[in-house]
Order: C-alpha cells, then sequence, then structure tokens
C-alpha cells in the first residue's frame, strides 16, 4: 500500500486488529498473516480478481483490467447452475437476479419446500462488467465455478428452517423490498465482518452509521481511481483482515471454505479440460475467498476435494425481477445504499471516462457507444496513464472539485424542489442551507467532500420540521433522489413459456401488461367476443396468483353465467415474480391450475366440500367435464370415508350449486352427480342420530344434513334409495339439546309423523312450563334452523317467533335476542327473507290495524266455519269468472298440445248436483277445517 | 463549585474544557471558544484513534449524526430546536453544547404560559426609570440580550409551551440578528455579536398546545432526539447519571447489575405494553423515557441510603418504581398491578434471582397506596 491516500483505511484496521487480536503477539502474527495472504494471492500464476457486492470501485478496476489483459476465460464466484441463463441478461432491464427453483424437494427436510435461490445482478456490479465482456467478445468463455445451487442446501445446517428467525422489530417489509420473496440469496463478494462486534468497532471509529457508508468512505473513494495493483493488494487485504480477526460462525466457515475448494477444483478441471494458460484466464471472486488459506487454492493446490453428487431435487431457473430496495433488504444493507453505489458509479464513469462494458442490446441501457467502439479509446489510455495518473492523484489535494461542488448545488436544489412537491415549506434559503450544512457536516467528519450520506444528513437538518406533511420524510425523498429504487424487467424474451403464454393471450386486450403499476383493463365481450378467452385467462390468473395481480372490479364468475362485460385491474408487471415462478410448474396455466385443482382433492387431507370446491372450480375455471368427473369421483370417495358431519352446511351448498348447474346445462345428471346424491342419501341417514345426539354437532350442521335428505329426497328416490332408511334414521334420533329437539319436530312435521296443531300444541306447554320455561328460546333457535330443511314451516316459526315475544318473560327473553340476531345473520341471505315474507303477509301493514288485529294462529278456530259460509252464500264465482275470461286456458291448452273446444254448461246448478251425489269429501273436509 | 447544588455543565467541566481549548488547532467558526470537532469529541467523549493525551468522557448518549447535526445548525445562521419526548435529554445536550461552545450555558429563557416577550426581549427596572428616565443603565436585558451582546448561545426552554406572540419575538432575533429598543432616542439597537445563536427544546408530547409558526419554523433546524431503546446505551446512561448523582449526594452505595437489569428489563417491558395498548387508559401517563428510569433508580437509592439497610435491593426499587408511575388513581395503579401479576410473576418463577423479591415489593406499595 501507498501511503496517502490509503492511511485512513490503514489506521482503521490497525486499530480494529490492536483491539481484537489476543496482546501484542497476536496482533503481529495477525499482520504477518496478513502479508502472507496477499503475497499468495499475488503470486498466484492464475490472476485472481478480488470483488466486492455494490461497489463501483470494484466494477471500475474490473473494466478497465479486463481492456488491459482481455482474459480468454473468465472464472466467476457464481452458483454453476445458472450459466445458461446469463445471455438472457441482455433481454432484461437491470436489476434482475437469477432464480433456481425446485418445488419437488428430495433429500432435504420437506419443510423447506420450494427451495429458491437468487442471485442478484445489478448493472454498477463487477460481476456485471466481466458477464458482459466474456458473453459480448468472441472466443471468451465464462465458466461459473461456484458451487451449484442444491449444494446452497446441501451446506446449510440441517436445523436452519430455510432462512433464519425473523426479527419481531423489524419493520413490515416494502413492496419493492420483497421482490425476492423468501428466496435464500447469494451473492458475488460478500464482505463485510463476521462479527458483530468488529463490525460496531469499525463504524464507531469510523464515525459512521452503517457498513455502507463506512465501506463507502474508506475503501470505496480511496480506491475510486486506484490503479490495478493498489486495488488488489487493498481488496485482498480487507478480506484476509476480516478472515483472520473474526472467523465468526463455525459453520459458515466450513462453507466458505468448501465453497473455496469447490471453485478451485473446477477451475483446475477446466484448466486441464481445456488447456488453457493460466494467464490467460481471470478469477473473479469476493476479496473474502481471494485471501483463503484452504489447500486447494491455487493452479497447483491439492486436488483432494470430493464434490458431492446433487440430491435428487428438480431445479429449474429463471429469471425474476430484483429491485435495488430487494437487495438491500435480503443483504442487510443500509437502505438506499445501493442506489447510491449507483450514482456513484455513473459519475466514476464521467469523471475517469472508462468506458463500461454492457451487453449488447440490453434493455433498459441508455442510448450511447457500444462496448465494442468503446473498447479501442481506453485500451490506449490504459496503457500510457496507470503509474502517472495514480501519484497525481495521491498528490492531489482533497478539496472540492468543481464537479463535486457543482453536483452538490444540483443535489440541494433539487431536494428543495422535491421536498416543495411533497408539501414542505421549502424554499431557496433551504436550498443555501443544505449546501452549508453538507459542506460543514463532511469537514466535521473529516471527509474531503460531502458523500451523500453528508447530504442526506443535512437535508433532514435543514428540511425536516416537527411533521411530514406528505407520505415521504426527507430521508425518503433523498433516497429516491439519488436514482431511488431501480425496480428491474424480465425481458419478454427471457420469461418461461407459461409467462410468454400469457401475454400473448393477453394481447388483445392492449395493455402494456410488462410496465408496473395497475392497468384498468375493459372487457366487452358481447360486443367482442374473442375477449372471452382473455377473461378466461384472467380467471385463472386470478385463482393461482396472489392477490392484487388479478383483481375484477366488475363481473363474476359463477357457475352456469357467462359475463357480457367485465373490467380488471391488472397488475402482472408488478407480481412478475409470481407469474415467473408459475412458469416452474407448467407450461400452460391449464395445466398449473390443473395441478393445483388435484392437488387440493387428492391431498389426505382433504374434505368432501374442500373437493367439491374443486369441482365447482374446474367447471368454472376450465370447462373441463372430465376434471370435473374426475374430481367428483373424488369427492364421493372422500364423502364415504367422512365421519364427521363438520362439512354438511359447505357440502349442500356446493352440492346444490352442481345440481342445479348440471340440470339446467347438461341433457343429463354426469354418473357421478348421482352416486354422490345416492350415497349422500345414505350417509347422512346413517349419520343422523349420532349426529343429533353428538355433542360437538352444532344444529347448524344437523339442520344442513336434514336439507341435504329432504331437498335431495326426490332424485335420491328417483335413483333407487329407500324411503325407510330416512324414516327409521328420524325415529332413532333421541336427542336431548333443546334446540336439535325442536329440529328433530320439524323434521317429524315434514314426514307427517307430527301434525301441526301436536306441534302447535307442545310449544304452548313449553311456554306453560315454568320450569323449561328458560329453555324456550333454544328451540326456537332449532326452529329457526329448521326453516332450512323443512321451508314449510316458515309461518309456523313467525308464530312461534312472536309468541315468544308475547309471552316471554324479559329476563329470559331478552338475552336470547342476540341469539336470534346472530343465527339469522350467519344464516345470512337464505333464512331471513323467508322469515320476513311470512311475517309481512301476517302482521299487518299499518299501524292503525294493529290495534283490532288478531293474530290468525288464535283467532283461526272460528274462522272457517263463518268464511266457508261467506263463500259459500256468494256461489261458484271461481268457474264463472273462468267462462267469462277463457284466454288464459286456452293458451295453456295450446301450449300442452290439448286440443278440446269449451263445454258449454247445461242449465242449473251442476257442481252442486255433484255434490249432493257425493257429499263424502265435503263432509270429511269440513270435519277437517272444524278441527 | 462546592456549594453548588448543580453546576452547570460549563463549571463542572471546567477543566475539561480548558485542556481541550489549549490543544483545539481546529478552525473554529465565530467566536467559538472550540471547534466544531472539539466540541462533538467534549459531548460524546474521546476514542484513541483521537490521539488525545488524556480521556474525555462521553457526557450524552445517542446517535451521533444528532450531534453532528446540532453542531452544524449552531456554525450555521439558524436556530437549533431540539424535539424530543420528555427526558430524552435535550436540555443536557443544550447545556452541553452551550457550554462547550461559549462556555456560558445559563442564559435560559424558560417557556412558560406566563412567559412575555419582555422575558425575550428586555425589560424596565422601574425605580431606575422614574430616577432617572429610559436609558441602557435602567434596562434589563433578557438572557437572549444579553447572549447577543456578547455573542454566546442563548437557550429557550419549552418554547412551545410560550404563546405563538411570544414565540414570534424571536422571528427577527433571528433573521436580522438585531433587537431595536423603540423606547430610547439614541444607541437604540442592540446588534447580536458573531457566535450569537438560540438552542430552543420542544417537548414533542406538547405538540398542538401552541404550534409554531411558519416563519419560525423556517429560521430553525429540527433535530428530533427519539427515545433510546437500545437496551445498551440506556444501561450506559442510567449507570453515567447514576454514578453522577451518587457523587453529588456523597453517597457510597453499590448498584447491583442484576438490579440495573431488573430495572430496564422492567421499563423494556411496561414500554412494549405501552405500545401495544389500545386507549389512553391501558397506558401508563408517564413517558417511560430514561430519565425516568434514572429518576426510579435515584429514588431508591436516596430511600435505602437514608431510611434502609445502606444496600439498594429489588423490594425497594419496585416500591419507588411504583411510587413514581402511578400517578392516576386507578389506571396507572391497575396496570401495574397487572404488568406484577401477568409478567413479573411467570418470570419470578422461572428465572428467580431478583424478580421474586421485586414482585413482593411492588405489591406492598401497590397495597398501600390502593
Amino acid at each position: 500500500m501507498r501511503e496517502g491516500t490509503f492511511e485512513a483505511l490503514r489506521a482503521q484496521l490497525r486499530d480494529a486488529a490492536a483491539t481484537f487480536a489476543d496482546g501484542p503477539d497476536a496482533l503481529e502474527g495477525i499482520l504477518l498473516g496478513m502479508v502472507d495472504d496477499v503475497d499468495r494471492a499475488l503470486r498466484e500464476p492464475l490472476e485472481i480478481f478480488p470483488v466486492c457486492h455494490h461497489s463501483p470501485a470494484s466494477a471500475i478496476a474490473m473494466a478497465r483490467r479486463l481492456r488491459e489483459k482481455r482474459p480468454r476465460v473468465v472464472y466467476l464466484e457464481l452458483c454453476e447452475d445458472m450459466a445458461p441463463l446469463l445471455p438472457e441478461l441482455r433481454n432484461c432491464r437491470l436489476p434482475v437476479a437469477v432464480q433456481a427453483f425446485a418445488s419437488e424437494v428430495e433429500g432435504f427436510p420437506a419443510d423447506w419446500a420450494p427451495l429458491s435461490v437468487v442471485a442478484p445482478i445489478t448493472e454498477a456490479s463487477a460481476e456485471y462488467q466481466a458477464i458482459a465482456y466474456a458473453l459480448d467478445t468472441p472466443g471468451v468463455e465464462l465458466v461459473l465455478v461456484d458451487r451449484s445451487s442444491d449444494h446452497v442446501f446441501q451446506w446449510l445446517p440441517r436445523q436452519e428452517p430455510g432462512g433464519g428467525p425473523v426479527d419481531p422489530d423489524a419493520p413490515p417489509v416494502e413492496e419493492e423490498a420483497a421482490l425476492h420473496g423468501d428466496a435464500v440469496g447469494v451473492e458475488i463478494g460478500d464482505l463485510r465482518p463476521r462479527f458483530a462486534e468488529l463490525e460496531e468497532h469499525l463504524l464507531r471509529h469510523g464515525r459512521v452509521r452503517h457498513w455502507s457508508e463506512w465501506w463507502h468512505q474508506y475503501v470505496e473513494l480511496p480506491l475510486g481511481d486506484a490503479d490495478h495493483d493498489t486495488y488488489r493488494q487493498v481488496m485482498i487485504l480487507i478480506g484476509s483482515l476480516f478472515r483472520r480477526l473474526a472467523p465468526g460462525d463455525p459453520s459458515r466457515v466450513r462453507v466458505d471454505e468448501d465453497r473455496e475448494r469447490h471453485m478451485w477444483t473446477r477451475m483446475r478441471q477446466h484448466l486441464a479440460a481445456s488447456g488453457v494458460d493460466p494467464e490467460d484466464c481471470l478469477y473473479v471472486c469476493g476479496a473474502f475467498h481471494a485471501a483463503s488459506r484452504v489447500a486447494e487454492f491455487g493452479v497447483h493446490g491439492a486436488d483432494t476435494f470430493e464434490i458431492s453428487p446433487p440430491s435428487g431435487s428438480r431445479w429449474q431457473h429463471g429469471l425474476i425481477p430484483s429491485s435495488h430496495a430487494a437487495i438491500e433488504a435480503q443483504f442487510g444493507l443500509a437502505a438506499g445504499s445501493v442506489s447510491i453505489a449507483a450514482t456513484e458509479w455513473a459519475k466514476n464513469l464521467r469523471r475517469t471516462g472508462v468506458r463500461p462494458f454492457r451487453l449488447a442490446g440490453q434493455a433498459g441501457a441508455k442510448k450511447g457507444g457500444t462496448s465494442k467502439k468503446a473498447l479501442a479509446p481506453a485500451r490506449a489510455a490504459s496503457t500510457a496513464a496507470p503509474p502517472d495518473r495514480l501519484s497525481g492523484f495521491l498528490r492531489r489535494p482533497p478539496v472540492l472539485d468543481a464537479l463535486d461542488e457543482a453536483e452538490l448545488l444540483g443535489w440541494s436544489v433539487e431536494i428543495v424542489r422535491a421536498a416543495r412537491r411533497n408539501g414542505y415549506l421549502a424554499s431557496t434559503a433551504d436550498a443555501i442551507a443544505v449546501f452549508e450544512t453538507s459542506i460543514l457536516l463532511a469537514g466535521m467528519r473529516d471527509r474531503a467532500k460531502p458523500t451523500p450520506y453528508d447530504f442526506q444528513d443535512a437535508a433532514v437538518t435543514c428540511i425536516e420540521k416537527d411533521t411530514v406533511p406528505g407520505r415521504r420524510d426527507v430521508r425518503r425523498l433523498v433516497e429516491i433522489m439519488m436514482g431511488g429504487d431501480r425496480v428491474g424487467q424480465v425481458g419478454y424474451d427471457a420469461l418461461p413459456p407459461l409467462a410468454r403464454d400469457v401475454h400473448d393471450r393477453l394481447a388483445p386486450l392492449n395493455l402494456k401488461l410488462q410496465q408496473r403499476g395497475v392497468q384498468r383493463a375493459l372487457l366487452d365481450i358481447a360486443s367482442r367476443p374473442e375477449l372471452e378467452r382473455c377473461s378466461d385467462v384472467l380467471w385463472m390468473l386470478r385463482y393461482l396468483m396472489p392477490h392484487g395481480a388479478a383483481r375484477p372490479i366488475m363481473g363474476e364468475r359463477r357457475l352456469g353465467e357467462r359475463s357480457i362485460q367485465e373490467s380488471w385491474d391488472l397488475a402482472l408487471g408488478t407480481h412478475q415474480r409470481a407469474l415467473i415462478e408459475l412458469g416452474y410448474e407448467g407450461v400452460s396455466i391449464e395445466q398449473v391450475l390443473e395441478q393445483r385443482l388435484r392437488r387440493t382433492a387428492y391431498d389426505p387431507h382433504a374434505t368432501t366440500a374442500a373437493v367439491l370446491g374443486a369441482v365447482e372450480d374446474a367447471i368454472l375455471y376450465l370447462r373441463s367435464r372430465r376434471l370435473a368427473d374426475e374430481l367428483g369421483t373424488r369427492a364421493l370417495e372422500v364423502l364415504a370415508t367422512e365421519r364427521s358431519v363438520d362439512g354438511a352446511p359447505e357440502v349442500l351448498r356446493r352440492v346444490r350449486r352442481l345440481l342445479a348447474y348440471y340440470r339446467t346445462n347438461e341433457p343429463v345428471l354426469p354418473a357421478w352427480v348421482e352416486s354422490f346424491v345416492k350415497t349422500g342419501y345414505a350417509h347422512y341417514c346413517t349419520l343422523l342420530p349420532t349426529a343429533f345426539t353428538d355433542e360437538d354437532a352444532s344444529v347448524h350442521q344437523v339442520a344442513a344434513m336434514l336439507g341435504f335428505l329432504f331437498s335431495m329426497e326426490s332424485l335420491a328416490l328417483s335413483l333407487g334409495c329407500d324411503r325407510h332408511q330416512l324414516e327409521l334414521a328420524v325415529a332413532q334420533s333421541h336427542p336431548e339439546e333443546p334446540s336439535k329437539v325442536a329440529l328433530l319436530w320439524a323434521a317429524q312435521t315434514h314426514l307427517g309423523r307430527l301434525s301441526r296443531a301436536d306441534l302447535r300444541k307442545r310449544c304452548d306447554d313449553l311456554l306453560g312450563n315454568p320450569l323449561v320455561l328458560p329453555a324456550y328460546p333454544s328451540y326456537l333457535s332449532g326452529f329457526l334452523h329448521a326453516l332450512e330443511p323443512v321451508p314449510g314451516l316458515t309461518d309456523f316459526v313467525v308464530e312461534a317467533v312472536s309468541n315468544a315475544f308475547a309471552r316471554l318473560p324479559d329476563p329470559v327473553l331478552l338475552p336470547w335476542l342476540t341469539t336470534l340476531i346472530s343465527t339469522l345473520r350467519a344464516g345470512g341471505s337464505e333464512l331471513a327473507p323467508l322469515l320476513i315474507r311470512e311475517a309481512g303477509r301476517i302482521f299487518p301493514g299499518r299501524l292503525a290495524a294493529l290495534d283490532a288485529w288478531v293474530p290468525p294462529w288464535r283467532a283461526a278456530r272460528p274462522e272457517p266455519a263463518a268464511a266457508r259460509q261467506a263463500r259459500r252464500a256468494s256461489g261458484g264465482g271461481g268457474s264463472a269468472l273462468l267462462a267469462a275470461h277463457p284466454e288464459t286456458c286456452d293458451a295453456v291448452a295450446r301450449l300442452l298440445g290439448c286440443d278440446g273446444a269449451w263445454e258449454t254448461p247445461a242449465d242449473g246448478p251442476q257442481g252442486v248436483a255433484l255434490l249432493s251425489r257425493h257429499p263424502d269429501t265435503a263432509v270429511a273436509l269440513e270435519g277437517l277445517l272444524a278441527r | 463549585m462546592s456549594d453548588m447544588l448543580r453546576a452547570p455543565a460549563e463549571i463542572k467541566y471546567a477543566e475539561e474544557l480548558d485542556w481541550l481549548e489549549s490543544v483545539d488547532d481546529g478552525p473554529k467558526p465565530f467566536a467559538w471558544r472550540l471547534s466544531p470537532k472539539m466540541v462533538r469529541l467534549f459531548i460524546l467523549g474521546s476514542e484513541r484513534a483521537d490521539g488525545l493525551d488524556r480521556e474525555i468522557s462521553q457526557k450524552w448518549f445517542g446517535d451521533r449524526s444528532f450531534v453532528e447535526r446540532s453542531i452544524v445548525t449552531l456554525a450555521s445562521d439558524r436556530g437549533l430546536l431540539l424535539i424530543g419526548d420528555p427526558g430524552t435529554g435535550k436540555s443536557w445536550l443544550a447545556e452541553l453544547l452551550a457550554a462547550a461552545i461559549c462556555r456560558n450555558s445559563t442564559l435560559v429563557v424558560q417557556g412558560t404560559a406566563g412567559t412575555t416577550e419582555d422575558h425575550i426581549k428586555y425589560s424596565w427596572n422601574v425605580s431606575m426609570v422614574i430616577a432617572k428616565g429610559q436609558s441602557r443603565e435602567s434596562m434589563i436585558p433578557s438572557p437572549i440580550m444579553t447572549a447577543m451582546e456578547t455573542g454566546a448561545i442563548g437557550r429557550f426552554e419549552e418554547l412551545t409551551r410560550s404563546t405563538s406572540d411570544v414565540q414570534d419575538a424571536l422571528i427577527s432575533i433571528l433573521s436580522e440578528k438585531y433587537i431595536s429598543v423603540p423606547e430610547l432616542d439614541s444607541d437604540n439597537i442592540v446588534f447580536a455579536k458573531p457566535g450569537f445563536s438560540i438552542i430552543a427544546t420542544a417537548n414533542s408530547r406538547d405538540r398542538g398546545v401552541n404550534d409554531l409558526s411558519s416563519a419560525l419554523k423556517r429560521r430553525f433546524n429540527f433535530v428530533r432526539i427519539p427515545v433510546v431503546t437500545n437496551k445498551k446505551s440506556e444501561a450506559e446512561i442510567v449507570r453515567f447519571r447514576t454514578e453522577e448523582l451518587l457523587r453529588r449526594h456523597q453517597i457510597e452505595l453499590d448498584v447491583p447489575p442484576t438490579l440495573l437489569d431488573v430495572l430496564l428489563q422492567s421499563f423494556a417491558d411496561l414500554r412494549a405494553s405501552a405500545a401495544a395498548a389500545g386507549s389512553e387508559d391501558e397506558k401508563l401517563e408517564s413517558a417511560l423515557s430514561t430519565a425516568e428510569q434514572i429518576g426510579v433508580l435515584e429514588d431508591a437509592i436516596l430511600h435505602s441510603n437514608f431510611f434502609g439497610e445502606r444496600a439498594l435491593t429489588a423490594r425497594t426499587l419496585a416500591s419507588s418504581l411504583v411510587g413514581s408511575l402511578a400517578r392516576r388513581a386507578p389506571e396507572d395503579l391497575a396496570i401495574l398491578n397487572k404488568y406484577l401479576h401477568g409478567v413479573v410473576e411467570p418470570r419470578g418463577k422461572e428465572e428467580g434471582g431478583a424478580w421474586p423479591e421485586f414482585l413482593e415489593g411492588g405489591r406492598d406499595a401497590i397495597a398501600t397506596l390502593s
């Protein structure tokens, strides 16, 4: 190292070494060891190029070195199985992440599934320079040498469930920061102290707040223009120091060393196979690995490492969008640091004149000279300049140069404008204050020029007041201004077939669905029938993708209905990762959906209701009779083995819906539906007596069972079921709970085993008996539930409820009211309208009529005789009407295909004559009514 | 110094300040006694890397950038407003800054509902006015005016407690940097000397009582001091302040580290429960700041020293915790009771240590109060 620029860094490292080494001997050992490490790495015939992640200095040094050396082979520290994807990077807007994904796991604990590894790649990184150089220069080979994604998990300690423990104090993850999902991140050049105390020490003594700032100040800035030798020495030195001082977690060290063994073994294998001279190669790895001491290190290292075979898991690879925020969140970097690195990179490029490498046709790149064009002048400059420029740089006094001052002024003006747009009362005076404060702060922190971090502090000091007027505070505004979060995008060509297919099929919508943000799609299916296929795709996406990716605003999909118009809020660009990950499951969304439905249906814990739900979805989304039949048969199997009645209400609801659908849309019922009704009838008959007495089965569930039995009865009987079975089941039921008793009475009434009069009498008895009076509300609840299986009992239920209101004492009635309301609410749309309609029929419509009103059940007894009398007196008005207006009858007759003519009645009352001839019916009826 | 109950920072640390001034070779803005870096060093303490011959102790605990931003603000032409919850060390930081920059931290105006413009500008010695008429001799300058005249730092405590019209008297002082005295015919303008600035403090809990006008806000840089939640630095603060207190009272008493942990943990628990509380009634009225922790410990120490067995026990700590935090009769007591039985009791059974005794002390104290 030379004197001057790196003095501060040297002081920092020396100080840290002195603090953490155990005594002076150890310190000497460490220092000597570090020298050895550097020496060893530099002597290696295969040139080692140490890098650090998100370090623009590394990227610049890399670009320079590649131009100078023009290696034939570039070895890169990146999972070796990711190689085939790298050419696709040119179709994407960076940052994106290379992802390896395995949904079917073999050889790992089952709860780790799905396995996912991501390696984010930004433009301002050394690895991108290496990739771009290698892929776009003819005759250059890029070899990824790090362990495969499979090994990432193979070498993970087994007790660690996927990731580390979740920090309860951690702030909620923002949308952009969650772009990687819960994937394990791998990164090239992870260089950071491995134990917290060392990091804290460095931060404290460096007078910085976080690691990114430390790196920026003590390494990045001094290294900005350093020559290749200095750069390598410094980086290896830092790597060596961290390694020697702070080994950290032993299992992590073991993994690191295994990775180094793996990389060197692979490199030696490649060298042997290709016969390339090591001098013509470049090995790009993290500075941490450059200072490796494993025996396998080097071209002539030991060949003792055995690479373990991969597990049986099937890995799929793809590119997913990434963002600066996601990278920062995943690798524990300070918010905004990756953005600042990107800004710094752009600035360094301008200042140093280095032309970076860029993949030809890179999406999202600014228009400008191609890398090939850039090559020539840069090479000329690099051969001439190095030694002189370096010494010039070292001798230059640390002053604010013109470029920096102009930039700082620009920033100050810009942040004031941004603050004003966000509701702050900021003015030009603030811009001046920010500028001044930045310089003062930098001076105070021993910095030659204000860093973005100083500027951020200054802006917060001068502009932030006691409240934040808008959505963003000044700190965030500065972050946005410094380049903000950049979200990458995977280009169409780099998408998996499924995602491309989705975009192709949605093309008729004429929306730019690749873009981020929510877009409104309007589908007028009535006028453009071809849009119906888009609608199908959208409904499937809604089922498969996370909430918000496709959200219907208008229109719904229900069995047997077809939309005429739909409108959707689509955010496929925002949820690109989810769509890409769907691509790992199959080649079309139909296939993925079918797999998912099958998985739901064949889950060992699946319930009948869930399987019926899958059947419904299969019809709704896939319109697949074949799959629906298959899943329906599965539902039958599940039903036969089910011993609880928990799902009965749901089963009833779904079966009714499916029956209604099949009856209206298919000529005959599918075989499985018939079997299901038959089996269900027998099944619920069998379970009925136990359900009535079982404490765990609620009234609601038993009512649903009865509902199934009564409403499917005609179909079941037509298919060969026996009604006796039901009658026996009801006869065997002896519930004790009042609500279930009431339910049983309702069932008996429905079956004709209990007359209305008896039922009414039983209720009267209950009300008359002070000992059971408190339980009366429970009986009423039972009757309410009975509305579902026995809707004909509605008038009686109204009567019972009215009686309860009239006769129950307040201490019993009032507490029950809440139960009544909640039952009606839970029964929801079905029960309440029934009751209300019936009550509206029975009760007087006007308040005035209430005084004179007598409930029909009280007035019932005297009424019939008088009414009959009156009707009899008025004569046969009905038949006269029929003769006077024959049109209706004629129409019905025509419809029925009956061509009879009207007969004119003979003179004299014929009907009455009939009555007198056959009086028995009338007498019996009169007896019945008079009762 | 010995006959002062509480010496201001510039007297207390006079020797340290003298020494720093003697070794300071950095550029000093205006008439500052120390350069900004030395001010920071005085407040945050020295590191070995600073290469000083003697150690400077840390006096204020908190994020380094707050101190840096404050110092830089004072070097610019804006006033400094420290804002934060009660007990976060705003006034202490203001005092240290003033002491380090101009060796005078006593030019203080206390903002109250009764503060008038006279307290900020000047008032008259009525008997002298009657005897000699209005002149510079019969004028009583306010601390702020004195600060202007001497190029020192003036302090305004609890700025938001004073009414808006009084606050606005600061606007012209901060922008024009002079006060005119219209009652005098000549020599009627008092100009501020270089080095003059104002450090105000405001309690964020008082927000909305007397909001600052935008004109005044513009003339202040706001530095928000958060409540310390980092357990490690909080322990350091409590230890530092307690030692100081013990020294002041000349009490020789050990604070066992386990008891310090008990105190810190119980405050952390209570803060967590306050954060989770739905309504004001479920929260303790106290802000549970570090200053309050120090208050609890101080109370316990004094109690054990004068009434107890001259040794701090968990029982005393608990009773002083209950005594300091129970301010509203039923609500606060109920919360503390819930805390003792819901958190401390199970912890005592599980971990043992000082917790069971702490529980007992707390119970007794609640029983006495209710």
